[in-house]
């Protein structure tokens, strides 16, 4: 009788990068559901295209490094999914700019960055501050949310974008991928806390229905707190959450609330190696 | 009655090290009549004969830690027994009768080893994963092990002890009423985790003695021992019983899993047949846990000392999925019982940079197995990070040399 020999551990969990890939999407079904309902078909178009072109980039990608393809790991559409809902709905009108974004993030982000694992900004930000600096006349909002109400939590009227379709959509997903741990919680809290603070000490008050829009629950749950992308160390998530709604506070300073958010998480993306390094903890006993 | 007992088998091998040190001297030959609790080894530690029997070989055989260890294998006669003595309890003598009985924690150790002041002591009773050898024998023996630990405290001088156990243990009431007469004895009830059995967090967590990196907590005046060796003292003091018997937890595909008292030196193959067989065809078989264990490429080898169970694995409880890339998730930097970064281990370990490894603590690895089983990419990272602490090592040698 052999018996198979392995190194511990004999017993592995059931949650694998497959898992949490597709289990975010999954948690991005709600608010695409609610922007497909809100825009109609210009937003099925626009999400068919991004996640098909990141997808067919990704394919194509694979060939040309005479790798294995390895599409079925989901990041891919993950990505593609995420850059659709940062794209305002009139952008359906010029497809090939979404396309280009979608290509964009997976060539140069992801697969130039030596991808998953490796790359230093979030892929479907990078498509998004990318398509946003060359063609700023499709990518503007229509219109704003109601910064002012409440009441437009479960179905945004004044939705600019995809993603804000329902704050309240998103923040379902995001308590899902929070409780499942496909995300950190201490980058979202610490963040969320401190931003609410600083508003409040700022003296800015009417600012505060900001954090409850589909872009910063969207930014700060899915794009933020993206594993690959934030700190590892525990104290280092803490830092890069309170940096983050600083840089956000900034940002909000002048107005840009949706794309101060992302320019926002793509600087702080430069700073996770750094974060990482200098928060390198002590074992337990150390001194 | 939680723990089964089963027949005495034809034939043990009883390994010359069961311990942490060095293999012990056999000071019994070929064809000697050796009764039950009879030296047969002597050295760092003492080994006895778990049965009445004669001495058929002495050479080296497979051992659970995955090598061939020089073993004295025993063939059963019926019928000898041997009266046991009851050691007389003084103080100063309980660490030579530890030493005598052969006494040694799960880790190896034997439980009091150093001649330092001890204030408290801590008896872990939680189970891991599969194993619930310690609740069993909560449950069977409660009046033993406070016995156990009584007499250890007196012997060390310590003025208070801690036995942890489960929250959701039945074994936490038995405990509780077992106790109620002593007030320096406290029964603490926690959430199950894992590993629970890493000495220091132990003596942090409930001790409340932050034992510093390289120490041990009986530096800080702390003795963090086991149920099992509870169980073993109250045999030695009370009957003269050295350690010939081990509870062990047989658990996975075989028909009637549970908790069995074992001569040391059964082979895990006579376990798992008084166990009802295998249910399915076993494709590995591991001993002491699913998360920590070691899987054996024999079924010959026996149960020691330091065994707590054993586990049947059949191909559907085997991951064999391949490992995909690091995706910086942090689930093993939050999962580290001791606060290290695995994932960065693992990563300059495998590209043996092995300077590096030496600066993020790679030596405090306790190899618990906890990251690797976390990890969504699968990554085998115990095996990366040993490799990376032999690199280690063999760097530091390197530099003695070059220095010399």
């Amino acid at each position: 009788m052999t018996y198979t020999i392995s190194p511990l551990p004999h017993a592995k969990s059931k949650e694998s990068v497959k898992s949490v890939m597709w289990g975010t999407v999954a948690a991005l079904i709600p608010i695409t559901i609610a922007a497909i309902y809100l825009f109609g078909l210009p937003a099925l178009k626009i999400i068919l295209a991004t996640v098909i072109a990141a997808v067919v980039a990704e394919i194509i990608i694979y060939k040309a490094a005479s790798q294995p393809i390895k599409i079925d790991d989901g990041n891919a559409v993950l990505v593609g999914l995420l850059l659709a809902l940062l794209m305002p709905p009139s952008v359906s009108e010029h497809l090939w700019v979404p396309i280009i974004g979608a290509v964009f993030a997976i060539a140069v982000a992801k697969y130039i960055f030596g991808g998953t694992g490796t790359l230093v900004f979030h892929p479907a930000l990078v498509g998004f501050a990318f398509l946003l600096a060359a063609w700023p006349t499709f990518m503007g909002a229509a219109s704003t949310p109601n910064l002012g109400s409440f009441s437009d939590i479960l179905l945004e009227t004044g939705a600019g974008r995809l993603v804000e379709a329902s704050p309240a959509l998103v923040l379902l997903g995001g308590a899902i991928v929070l409780y499942k741990k496909y995300v950190d919680r201490r980058v979202a809290l610490s963040a969320t806390v401190l931003l609410i603070l600083l508003i409040l000490i700022s003296g800015k008050g009417w600012q505060l229905p900001y954090v409850l829009t589909g872009g910063y629950f969207l930014g700060l749950i899915f794009l933020a707190a993206d594993p690959i992308t934030s700190p590892v160390t525990k104290k280092g998530r803490l830092i890069y959450g309170i940096l983050l709604a600083v840089l956000i506070l900034i940002q909000l300073h002048f107005g840009a609330y949706f794309t101060g958010m992302c320019f926002a998480v793509l600087m702080m993306n430069v700073f996770s190696p750094l974060i990482d390094r200098s928060t390198i903890p002590k074992p337990i006993g150390g001194k | 009655m939680k723990i089964a007992t089963i027949k005495t088998p034809d034939q043990v091998t009883i390994p010359l090290q069961q311990h942490a040190g060095e293999v012990c001297n056999p000071v019994v030959g070929v064809g000697d009549i050796v009764s039950v609790g009879q030296l047969i080894g002597d050295g760092t530690s003492m080994i006895h004969s778990s049965v009445s029997g004669e001495v058929t070989a002495i050479s080296e055989l497979p051992h659970p830690a995955g090598k061939d260890v020089l073993s004295v294998v025993i063939k059963t006669h019926d019928g000898e027994k041997k009266d046991f003595k009851p050691a007389d309890l003084s103080a100063s003598k309980m660490s030579r009768i530890i030493m005598d009985s052969g006494i040694v924690e799960p880790n190896g150790l034997p439980t009091v080893y150093k001649k330092v002041d001890i204030d408290t002591i801590i008896i872990n009773g939680t189970n891991t994963g599969d194993l619930s050898s310690n609740a069993a024998l909560m449950l069977d023996h409660p009046y033993e092990i406070v016995y156990g630990l009584k007499a250890l405290m007196k012997s060390v001088g310590a003025k208070k002890a801690t036995i942890v156990i489960e929250l959701d243990s039945e074994a936490l009431h038995v405990m509780r009423t077992e106790t109620i007469p002593d007030r320096n004895i406290k029964i603490v009830a926690t959430p199950a985790y894992y590993p629970a059995g890493t000495e220091n967090t132990l003596a942090k967590k409930f001790a409340r003695k932050k034992v510093p990196r390289g120490s041990t907590p009986e530096d800080r005046g702390v003795i963090v021992s086991s149920i099992g060796a509870m169980k073993a003292l109250y045999d030695a003091v009370h009957d003269g019983i050295p350690m010939i018997k081990k509870t062990v937890t047989v658990a996975g595909a075989v028909r009637s899993p549970g908790n069995v008292l074992v001569e040391l030196g059964t082979s895990i193959k006579d376990v798992i047949d008084k166990c009802g067989g295998c249910s399915g065809t076993p494709v590995k078989l591991v001993m002491n846990g699913a998360i920590s264990g070691a899987a054996q490429y024999s079924d010959e080898v026996p149960v020691i000392k330091t065994t707590t169970g054993i586990l049947v694995q059949t191909e559907s409880d085997i991951n064999r999925e391949p490992p995909a890339p690091c995706i910086n998730c942090a689930w093993c930097v939050d999962e580290c019982p001791i606060g290290l970064l695995p994932h960065l281990l693992y990563g300059y370990a495998d590209s043996a940079q092995f300077d590096k490894c030496a600066e993020l603590y790679i030596g405090d690895c306790v190899e618990c197995g906890m990251c690797a089983y976390v990890c969504p990419s699968k990554l085998p990272l115990v095996q990366i990070i040993r490799y990376g602490k032999h690199g280690v090592a063999e760097m530091d040698r390197e530099i003695v040399e070059a220095e010399a």
